[in-house]
């Protein structure tokens, strides 16, 4: 390698090092702002000024574009934050590849989690929510922001009963789907009958973001 | 700001040198975390005989390549269905030597599972263990050569960790004492002093153990 490959090779990997720490605490934050339910905080770090921008989470659909993922925040999220509601996510197991030409990242974080849920007339109902999220990344207006968001659901049961015993909320009742989105790519949480697939999957080194490649995530061949 | 190949210009030989030692150390750093996210949705996904990105070091000497193979093609569970193995990494510590070619790393996590081993229906697991691991660079990928799991807690949920311990379930099944020389050497015991192993790799572990098939790195504590 001569003087000049190897400089350049530097480069790439200290801009590669800086978008995964930036990457980290640019999802940190933002799941940070989900577990305080700061909408708007939510919001900003979402890539808004690309049409594209997505945002899907369980089986409720996929919100694409910048009104669908300012509404399915708002409809995922709730408008108010009232006593005794409580989300807590957390962020763990980081798979994260920058491409090579540092303009769009790909991640995946698996996420224990607990909530709170308002019941009426009772006490809120403690559950665990578990899940994993697998994220595209787009180097836009000199920052990391979040392009395309996948909210995939592991476990969701009361506390008490755990998740073999309740699965009453693995999935969306039957209610009309938000008007806003469209149908969901994958939905398999853990059911006792269900088998796992290792999705979302890791993502792969990669040079450059290719639209064949979006599904990354869904993939079942774990060969790459 | 990105850093520019300007910036690189600017260091003299020996900057370049130490810059490029330490951002290969911290490239190895990340991609050990990545190898071992992937592992950990291998785990889970438990299809046997599924083609797979190979994660370990099967052409290093040391390791046991033919047992590797026999291992993964042996079924535990007659269906996959209700089964799951989450085991998500936290608090990561990874030593990397010198020339970015050998990795020692321990991982804390907290994990769920679902057991079903003759289509029954599945018991659910809460686990608590640990990942300690030394990984090497071959053909260019990093690979796990050595550590796997080490259970702390392994009870059916609502039975809690104090009053229940599963056994790891191997056909055939192992006896409690089997178990306890294997996954759960170092697991809990309600009356007994915790052994403060796996010790997470020190600063100068590769200086003290340079040898990457010597796993006593993980029980120095021991000896104090």
């Amino acid at each position: 390698m001569t003087d000049m490959e190897r400089k350049k090779a530097l480069l790439l990997k200290i801009n590669k090092l800086d978008a995964y720490t930036e990457i980290q605490n640019t999802m940190g934050r933002m799941i940070a702002a989900v577990n305080f339910r700061r909408n708007e905080e939510v919001l900003s770090y979402f890539a808004l000024n690309r049409e594209d921008v997505s945002f899907e989470y369980a089986d409720e659909g996929v919100f694409r574009g910048k009104e669908a993922v300012e509404a399915g925040v708002k409809y995922i999220l709730g408008e108010e934050n009232r006593p005794g509601e409580m989300i807590d996510l957390q962020l763990t197991t980081p798979i994260i590849e920058v491409a090579d030409d540092c303009e769009t990242a790909r991640a995946v974080w698996w996420s224990p989690g607990a909530l709170s849920v308002l019941r009426e007339g009772e006490d809120p109902q403690a559950q665990w929510l578990w899940g994993d999220f697998a994220v595209d990344f787009i180097y836009t207006e000199n920052q990391w922001k979040i392009w395309h968001l996948h909210y995939f659901t592991v476990i969701r049961c009361d506390y008490r009963k755990g998740w073999v015993e309740d699965t009453s909320l693995i999935n969306r009742k039957n209610e009309p789907m938000h008007a806003m989105s469209e149908p969901s790519t994958w939905h398999n949480p853990y059911h006792p009958k269900a088998i796992r697939y290792g999705i979302p999957a890791a993502p792969y080194p990669y040079d450059t973001w290719r639209k064949e490649d979006e599904n990354w995530m869904l993939r079942n061949d774990k060969t790459r | 700001m990105r850093v520019t190949m300007e910036d690189i210009e600017l260091l003299d030989e020996e900057e370049f040198l130490e810059t490029e030692k330490k951002v290969n150390q911290l490239i190895a750093v990340w991609e050990v975390k990545n190898l071992r996210g992937r592992a950990a949705i291998f785990h889970d996904d438990q299809h046997i005989g599924q083609k797979r990105k190979e994660l370990k070091a099967m052409e290093h000497p040391s390791f046991d390549r033919e047992g590797e193979i026999a291992f993964r093609m042996k079924p535990v569970v007659d269906s996959l269905e209700g089964n799951m193995l989450i085991h998500p990494l936290t608090t990561p510590v990874i030593e990397v030597d010198e020339n970015c070619t050998k990795a020692r790393a321990t991982f804390w996590s907290i994990g769920i599972e679902g057991l079903s081993k003759f289509r029954e229906t599945p018991m659910a697991i809460l686990s608590l263990g640990m990942v300690p691991g030394t990984h090497v660079k071959m053909n260019g990928e990093w690979r796990i050569l050595a550590g796997n799991w080490q259970r702390t807690t392994k009870n059916e949920f609502h039975a809690g960790w104090i009053h229940d311990m599963q056994v790891t379930n191997t056909r055939p099944p192992l006896t409690k004492e089997q178990d306890r020389n294997f996954l759960g050497r170092y697991a809990y015991m309600k009356d007994e002093v915790r052994k403060p192993v796996p010790c997470p790799p020190k600063k100068d572990t590769w200086e003290q153990f340079p040898d990457e098939t010597d796993p006593s790195w993980q029980s120095v504590n021991l000896e104090e």
